[in-house]
Order: C-alpha cells, then structure tokens, then sequence
C-alpha cells in the first residue's frame, strides 16, 4: 500500500502482454469464485433484502410477502434511539479500547525486539496465546474471572481492601474492553513485532554507535519504519471492534448490565431473530458504511502524513 | 538480528528508562497478565464441580483431572472426539485451500498489471467490514436452496475465502519477489505457473505459513457460521459442541466441568500447531527481512 | 425434559443461551423465505383443513431434546407397526433447537414433529411452520383430556389446532422452610405477607434475600403479571390489542419495584446461574416462585440444602379469589411440510394424552404433565425427599386449576421478552421503575407488531 509499488506497476504494464493478463486471471480465479460465491453474492442479497418491508395479507397469520419499501427500515434505524445509542457506544468505546490496545502491543513488540530481554520466546508465545482461544471460551472464562459471587480475582483483591465491581453499570464497557484487549493485543503484537524484525539492524546500528538509547531508537527510528503494521492493525481493530458481539453477548449471562441492543451488531443480530430480516439487512449495512467511513478515514489520514 | 554484540551492549548501558531489568519485569507483568486466565482454567479443568464453585479459583483442589478427562472422551458415545475431528477438518482443509487460494491471488495481483487490478484488490479489502451477521444469513439461504447445508461442505467452503491473506501474500510478494527474477525465468523459458510453482512460492513461503496459521485459528474460532448451517450433532465442530454443552447447563449442571475441560483440550491443538510452525515462521521472517 | 423446556424461552431471548444465541438466526432465514414460500395454511380459515391417513407403511421424524423419550417412542413403535416414529435426540439445547427447526422448515428438512412452547406457537405461524390439525380424527375430541387453558393456547383464538399440549408450569412458591420456621414464619399466602416476611427475614439476617429478580427470564415476569391480568394481549378480527401496561400489571410492577427499592430482592443474580445455585447453597436466596420443573433445578444447583425446603401455593393478591400464572411448558407440534398429519396427529395424541404414555413421560423425562387424566399417578403423588418428604405435586396439581385460563400471547413474543428483559435490566441499574418498562414494552411490542405486517390497535 504504498507508492514505489504503483511506480513498479507502471514500469511493468508496458512489458506485459496477453499472455501475462490471461496468466492474472487463472491465478485469480480459484480465489474469485469462493470470493464471489460467499461475499459478493451475499452482500447484494441483503442489500436487496434492505430495500424491503414485509407484508401480510389476510390476518394477523396471513401470508407474508416483502414488498419494496425504498429507504423505509434505514429510517427506522436512524430514528432507532437503542440503535443510535449502540452506534454512539462502540464508537466511544474504539475510541479508548485501540489505542491502549495498539500501545500495549506495541511496548511489548518494542521490548521483545531489545537485546536485554530474556525468555523472548516464552514471552512471544505467552503473549500470544488468548489469540489461539476461541472468543466464546474466553469470555466464559472472563465471565468467572468477574463474577463476584465465584472469582477468585475479587476474592484476592479484597483481601487487600479492594472491591472492584466489574459488572456494574458504569464500569461493564471497561470489563468488555479487558476481554478484547486480552485477546487481541498479543495478535497485534505478533504482527508489530514481524514489522520490526524486518528492519534491517543497519538502519540503527549507526544511531547505537552514536550514542542512542534504545528509547530513542525505538521512537524516532524503529516505530516510524513500522507505520504500515500499525496502520494494518488499527484498521483491522477498528472492523473488529465495530463488529463488538460474542463478548458482550457471553457476558450478558451473568449480569443484567448488558442490554440486547447494547452493540450495533447485536442490535442487527435481535432484529434478525424476530425475523425482521429486512430491518437487520439494513442495521447490518449501516454498520458496515460506518467501519468503511472509519477505516478509510484512517488510512486517508496516514497516507496524506506519509505524502507531506 | 545480528547486530554487533558491542553496539547492543552499548545501548543497554546508555539508555536511562529501558533498563534490562525494567524490560524484563515489564515483560514478565505482562505474561502474568495474559496467562492468568488460561492459567484459571487449567485449574479448573482439574477440580470437581463443587470444588470449581466452593475453592479459590487461582489454586488446586482436589485435582481429578484423569477423572474429568475420561468423563469429557466418556460423554455422548466420545462425541467430543468427533468434534475435535471436525475442527480439524475444518480448520485444517479450510486453512490448507484457502492458504493456496489467497498465494495465487496475492501473487497475480503483485505480479500482473492489468485494468481493474486496484479496483478488485479494494473490492477485496472492503469485503472485511462486511459484519459476520450480515453474510452468514444470506450465505445460509444461498446453501439451502443448492441442498447444502447441513453438511462438512456448508463449512469448508465459505471458510477458505480470506481477504486478509490476499492482502498479506500480495503485499509479501511484492517485497520478496524480485521482479527481475520472474523476467530472468521467463526469458529462460518458463512458463508463468511454473514460475510460481517453483521460485515464487518458495520465496513467499513464510507470508503462507502466516496466513495458514491465522486462517487456521479463525476458522477454529469461527462460531456463527456452523451455527446456522449445521444441525447434525455430529458434524459440529468443537466450538459449537462446547455451546451445545453450555446451552444444556441448566438442565444438567454436571456438564459445567466438562465444558471447562473441553475448552481447556480444545486450546491445545491451537497452541501446538502455533508452537510447531514457529520455527517456520521465524526462519521466514528473517528471510523476509533480509529481502525487505 | 420439562425443566428446559419449561425455560427454553429463557435461553432465547436471553442469556444463558444466547452466549451464542440464536434461536434467531435461523428465525431470520425462516422469514426471509416465508416471501416466496407462501401457502394455503397461512391463513385461518374457519374450515379445519383435510387430514386423511396415509396408505402404507408410514415413518415420521421427531426431534425432541432431553432424555427418557426413546422409551416412550419404543412403546408407540411396539403398538404400530405401520406407524414408526424415529426419534432424533437434539443435543443443542432449546435455543438450538428452535433454530435448527426454522432452518429446517426453510430448507425443507423440518421433522414431521418437534416440541414448541406456547409462547413460540406464534413465531412458527408467523413464517408458516405449523400445521392445522384439527380437522384430523381425534383431535377435537381430546380437548377435554386436557387442562383447559392449554387447549386454548393451541388454538390460539380461533378454530385451528396448532399442537398437543404436553406440559405446563403453573406457578407455587418454593421456600426455605428452615430458616421460615427458625424465625417464626409459615408460607406467606398473599403478597402483602411475602413483603412482611421479606422485611422480618432481612432483619434476622441483612446478607439474605427472600428472592431474586432474575433479567433473565422475562417468562418468568410474564408468570407473575399473568397472575393479576387475564391477558397480555388480545385478537379481534386480525386486529391485535396490547394490554401490558394496565392498572392490573402496573399493580405487579410497583410491588416488585418496593422490593427493588427496599433491597429485599437480590439484584445481581441471574435464573440459572453459577452464582444463583452458590446463592441456594449458602442460604442468601430463600424463596424461588417457580413451576413443578423447577424442582431439580434447585435439588441439582444446591444438592447440599436438601431437605430444607418445601413448596406452598403462590402467594395471592386477594386471598378470597385465588389466581395463578404459568411459567413454561411445550407442546407436540405437528410441522409444515410434513406430508402425513394425520398420523403425526394420532402419535401426538397419543403421546400427551394416553395414561400409559404420560404416565413413562412423566417417570422418564421428569414433565409435568398438560393432560387432566394422571392426578393419581405414583410418581406425581410421591412425597420428595429434597423437598423433606413433602408431596409437593398436590401443590402444583392445585395451581394448574387456578391459572387465569384465558391468556392469549401476542404474535411477536421474542421481542416482547426482549424489551422487557432491557427494560428490567435499566430497573435493576436504578435508571427506571418497572412500570416504565412495562410502558416501554407495550410500545416498543406494537412497533414489531407492526414491523411484521400486522395490524395493531393504537
């Protein structure tokens, strides 16, 4: 994603011929048939689908048909206080999780890459290892890790006079943002962490020889090289964010804090199950011209620091 | 990394903040932090259930986890071998094609120039802010009116599609394929797939073992997608058995312990195959790095 | 068994389940192709729709959850031989279940026969999965082997006949007895002396509770305003009318939320849960109004509290006009494109209606049984010793008569459920009271009414 590919991408397209176009496209076409099959094809059908409102004849149980209904369930979503609200909510609740997400990953990612620390592996590993355990089992094991009544964590604080509530109303966000944190941050980590071991070791051996610290070299040589890895991570945590479900919605077993509508995506998913389907097609698309707006907004802003 | 020890040595001396000690205790913090619940639940997957509930969470009581393991193989005529079969199905095959499927894309987008090349590859990009929910309705339609769901196939197929390894394979190939390299081949005479088979591949072999591995585990996590297409019991993967358990506690407490083993055996596989491709992984990094 | 069954709705709208929820999904998908999958049994016609035997051999597919019903089926299988049930045993839970139905009848690989609640008849009508079987052999005469406001439900106010009633759960109320007794107190017969009780048994002991407001079983809510309110909801002409909010639920509503207010019920604690079963154990949750399945639910979440605890009448808002609410309870559903009613017909009959047969369903998958036929049946009239010997089936037994028989359940009851569990879960984090959720529910219920291309009375 940068701008000395597109200059080699020039140079190319004068030395290709046909031969080199009908090579794209058999390498492209074991990819592009699934691609179509399972994204393309679905996206148009709920597009279609959103475009609709059902109808019925004959009775509260008469047949249902989905008649055209222009831009009617988007707005019902607009004017959807529990919807606006889960919209406002996830995105206050990016706006505090990636950051110390990102920050967090990346001081690991620098610390791994120093000389001086020890057990580099175990700890890599370590730090990844939430990210090999599927969403719903780490919530669960969260859910105990907050539940007052059975975690031995707030058993262990209160020894020391602490009484956290992890579930209450004003803090629960903050509890579903540890969760993804916990399970993401070593991802991203390992992502950076690639990044940085890419740097070929000559670009700061010079700046050690003069006399930096590795402080320095990490903020003023190290992270600026590794700006594409975390522009890719921020952009994928911003989708994965916006798409916030399983953790809340695993949470919501053990405490009454959690709404049903509480993110965008359970929002959609509710409306889904009281087959509202058009209604969900709808909230689902709206969510996902949000996380483009979002992540493209982003990548704008990156590449125009990167040009000036 | 082969920096000359002496520089290196310098920088730890010079730097006021990033001592080795604050490195290591920082670093050793953090590890605490992400193993504290995986380490919970290896203790839990050892207790009873009174024990799980009664006994402090971070220590063992009364470990029967020889006990706990058979009940968990024992349970439903060994349903939970089948499951963990399953994923492995799933994850593997899925990840293995997908893993092919992603270099040839990747690759023919890094490599050929053509009209509409930039406009596929963001059509590709812009796929991953599709919401889960949003496609895996309308996927289940598509599957149903062909007859399809309910099946390994219903699975397999919609999980070899990974736009994420598209980008990394064609944003790898462009770094570690030099261009003069394919030119050379093909003035030797080789043909274009010949030319991937055989120099390409092998160059962006480290980009395919990381979206194997990534494509593995997202496929092993994978939960509403086998939620709505299956609905055999013994077609379901070891995520979805789990829920199954999990959605049952009610009526059978019993099953609590099982579902805490259960996940505990599910997350080794996903830490082993991690474990074994490291090696891969890093000789491929500093291939790649070497190259970048 | 009964007791997920009795519950199952818990699990859809909310929480247990909906770890993963879903009942849902497959709801959408059912809808999204109810538009092309139109049909004649859509609309409730007065005429009860053929039902004629098939020739030949017949095999019909029932998928039900739980354990104990194999034998039942075994018995049918033994007795009629032309008439083979093959049982499929679904692991996954009701949540699960449902979906995979809707999936099914989507698809077209629905069973002949599956359970469905009450309260889910009308989400299966909605996307046309239910057949009409009244007009097959038998079905009108077994109304009256049945207790009869279930009868009503399966008809679902008109003349059709939408599945056989198999269990209920009419509400009693299960107390510590022990720590009644220790402090002087005999079951509370109206709700003004649950209060007093509430209040007597928080002074004896501040960490205790007399009962818990579980936001995860809107169903169970549902029980208590069903006590005090003939109905919920109501049919005229294919208009529907909403009563959620009246002066007789807001009468409910104000006496839980004095409860909230006063800190007598506990207001972290989840139907179901790790921490409600530690909460049993440990005694600081004393009493649970629940129905007849719930008794092992508390024998299996607190095994150590046994012989402590007792079952009496729910209490009453006026002791000289005693009235009752149901939580749960399923019936036999026959499904859409099946293509032998008839016989489905005959075995659900059979099944929920025969004494043989209820008496093995009661002894092999713990029901509480819908049909009136089996007041006497041994295990039903067994003293229990969980509960300290006590018969407490006669509790219940007398309950079933006294619920308010013409309830009637709206045609969107997940998203009933699901605005009054968020609304609840706002009440127990204090930003509103409980009639406000129920001023929100009845609201927020007519816009999905309408939402669904029905009409609803402003």
């Amino acid at each position: 994603m940068t701008t000395t590919e597109t200059r080699t991408d020039r140079r190319t397209r004068h030395t290709s011929g046909t031969r080199h176009r009908r090579a794209a496209l058999w390498f492209l076409l074991p990819f592009a048939v699934p691609f179509v099959a399972f994204y393309v094809l679905p996206v148009v059908y709920a597009f279609a689908q959103s475009l609709q409102r059902i109808s019925r004849g004959g009775g509260s149980y008469g047949k249902a048909t989905s008649v055209w209904a222009g831009l009617f369930q988007y707005d019902r979503a607009l004017h959807d206080p529990d919807f606006v609200a889960s919209l406002v909510r996830v995105a206050w609740f990016s706006l505090i999780q990636i950051p110390v997400m990102l920050l967090v990953a990346l001081v690991l990612a620098l610390l791994l890459d120093t000389q001086t620390a020890r057990l580099r592996r175990f700890h890599r590993l370590a730090i990844f290892v939430p990210y090999a355990i599927p969403g719903v089992i780490a919530a669960l094991m969260w859910a105990y890790l907050y539940d007052p009544r059975l975690s031995p964590l707030t058993q262990a604080m209160s020894t020391i006079g602490l009484d956290p509530d992890f579930l209450s109303p004003s803090h629960i966000l903050w509890s579903i943002a540890n969760v993804v944190t916990w399970t993401y941050a070593g991802y991203n980590m390992v992502v950076m962490y690639a990044a940085l071991q890419a740097i070929p070791t000559e670009l700061y051996e010079a700046a050690a020889v003069d006399g930096a610290g590795e402080l320095r070299i990490a903020l003023q040589i190290k992270v600026p090289l590794i700006k594409p890895a975390l522009v890719l991570t921020a952009v994928f945590s911003i989708i994965g964010t916006l798409q916030l479900f399983t953790e809340p919605q695993v949470l919501r077993t053990i405490t009454t804090s959690i709404t049903s509508t509480y993110t965008p995506n359970m929002a959609a998913f509710n409306a889904a199950s009281a087959n509202d389907y058009s209604y969900a097609a709808a909230l689902s698309l709206i969510l996902a011209a949000v996380s483009f707006v979002f992540s493209f907004g982003l990548l704008r802003r990156t590449t125009r620091g990167e040009q000036a | 990394m082969n920096a000359p020890e002496h520089a290196r040595r310098q920088e730890g001396t010079t730097s006021r903040f990033v001592t080795p000690a604050a490195v290591n205790v920082v670093l050793l913090i953090a590890t605490l932090y992400f193993l504290l619940p995986v380490f919970w639940l290896l203790v839990a997957s050892t207790k009873s259930r009174t024990d799980l509930v009664s006994s402090f969470g971070f220590w063992f009581a009364n470990p029967q986890l020889i006990e706990n393991l058979r009940a968990l193989f024992a349970e439903q005529d060994h349903v939970f071998v089948q499951w963990m079969l399953n994923s492995v199905i799933y994850s593997g095959g899925g990840a293995l094609l997908g893993t092919v499927l992603s270099a040839t894309a990747g690759y023919a987008l890094a490599v050929y120039a053509f009209r509409g090349r930039e406009l596929v590859f963001g059509l590709i990009l812009g796929s991953v802010l599709v919401p889960a929910t949003a496609l895996a309705l309308p996927t289940f339609l598509l599957f149903a009116q062909l007859g399809l769901t309910n099946s390994y196939w219903s699975v397999l197929l919609p999980s070899i599609v990974s736009p994420f390894g598209v980008y990394l394979c064609r944003v790898y190939t462009t770094a570690a394929v030099p261009r003069e390299l394919i030119e050379a081949a093909r003035v030797d005479g080789a043909g274009e797939l010949r030319i991937f088979l055989t120099i390409a591949s092998r160059l962006i072999s480290p980009a395919l073992v990381t979206v194997f591995l990534f494509q593995f585990v997202g496929i092993w996590n994978n939960f509403y997608l086998p939620l709505i297409m299956l609905q055999d019991d013994r077609l379901y993967p070891v995520t979805l058995g789990l829920f199954s358990w999990q959605s049952q506690l009610s009526r059978d407490p019993q099953l609590l312990i099982l579902i805490v083993v259960g996940s505990m055996v599910s997350v080794v596989p996903l830490i082993m195959t991690f474990l074994s491709l490291q090696r891969y992984w890093r000789a491929g990094l500093s291939a790649g790095s070497v190259r970048a | 068994m009964s007791q997920t069954r009795g519950r199952s709705r818990t699990r859809t709208v909310g929480l247990a389940a909906s770890a993963l929820a879903v009942a849902t999904l497959a709801t959408a998908c059912a809808s999204a192709g109810s538009t092309d999958a139109g049909s004649a049994t859509a609309a409730s016609t007065a005429s009860a729709p053929a039902c004629a035997p098939s020739t030949g051999k017949v095999t019909l597919t029932f998928w039900n959850w739980g354990t104990g019903m194999d034998k039942v089926v075994n018995l049918w299988n033994s007795q009629n031989p032309n008439i083979q049930v093959d049982l499929k045993t679904v692991p996954s839970g009701n949540a699960g279940t449902y979906q995979n139905l809707f999936n099914g009848l989507k698809a077209g690989t629905a069973p002949d026969l599956a359970p469905v609640e009450y309260d889910t008849l009308s989400s299966f009508r909605l996307v046309d999965g239910l057949q009409d079987i009244s007009g097959c052999a038998g079905v009108a005469d077994a109304k009256s082997k049945f207790v009869p406001w279930t009868w009503q439900q399966v008809q679902m106010g008109g003349s059709g006949v939408y599945g056989v009633p198999q269990d209920i759960g009419p509400l009693a109320l299960y107390y510590r007895k022990d720590i009644f007794d220790k402090n002087g107190l005999a079951a509370p017969t109206t709700w003004d002396e649950y209060y007093q009780d509430a209040k007597k048994l928080k002074a004896a002991d501040p960490k205790s509770y007399i009962s818990f407001f579980s936001q995860a079983d809107p169903n169970w809510f549902t029980g208590l305003l069903w006590q005090n309110t003939p109905t919920l909801f109501s049919n005229d002409a294919g208009t529907w009318k909403v009563s959620i909010d009246t002066d007789q639920t807001r009468k409910v509503a104000d006496y839980w939320q004095k409860m909230l207010d006063e800190n007598l019920v506990a207001k972290d604690l989840q139907g179901f849960s790790e921490a409600l079963n530690k909460a049993w154990d440990n005694g600081s949750v004393l009493t649970w109004i629940s129905a007849p399945w719930g008794w092992s639910t508390i024998r299996d979440g607190a095994p150590s509290t046994s012989g402590k605890w007792a079952v009496a009448p729910i209490p009453q808002w006026d002791a000289s006009a005693p009235s009752n609410g149901n939580w749960g309870g399923s019936t036999v559903a026959v499904l859409s494109g099946g293509k032998h009613p008839y016989e489905a017909a005959q075995f659900a009959l059979w099944l929920n209606s025969d004494p043989q047969a209820v008496s093995m369903l009661i002894k092999e998958t713990g029901i509480y049984p819908a049909a009136t036929t089996d007041s006497t049946d041994p295990f039903l009239s067994a003293p229990v010793p969980f509960y300290g010997g006590q018969k407490i089936f006669d509790v219940f037994a007398q309950a079933a008569t006294q619920v308010n028989p013409d309830f009637v359940w709206g045609p969107t009851m997940t998203d009933t459920y699901r605005f009054m569990s968020d609304g609840v879960a706002k009440t127990l984090a204090g930003s509103q009271t409980l009639s406000q959720t129920l001023t929100d529910t009845e609201k927020k219920t007519k816009d999905a009414i309408t939402a669904q291309g029905i009409t609803v009375a402003p």
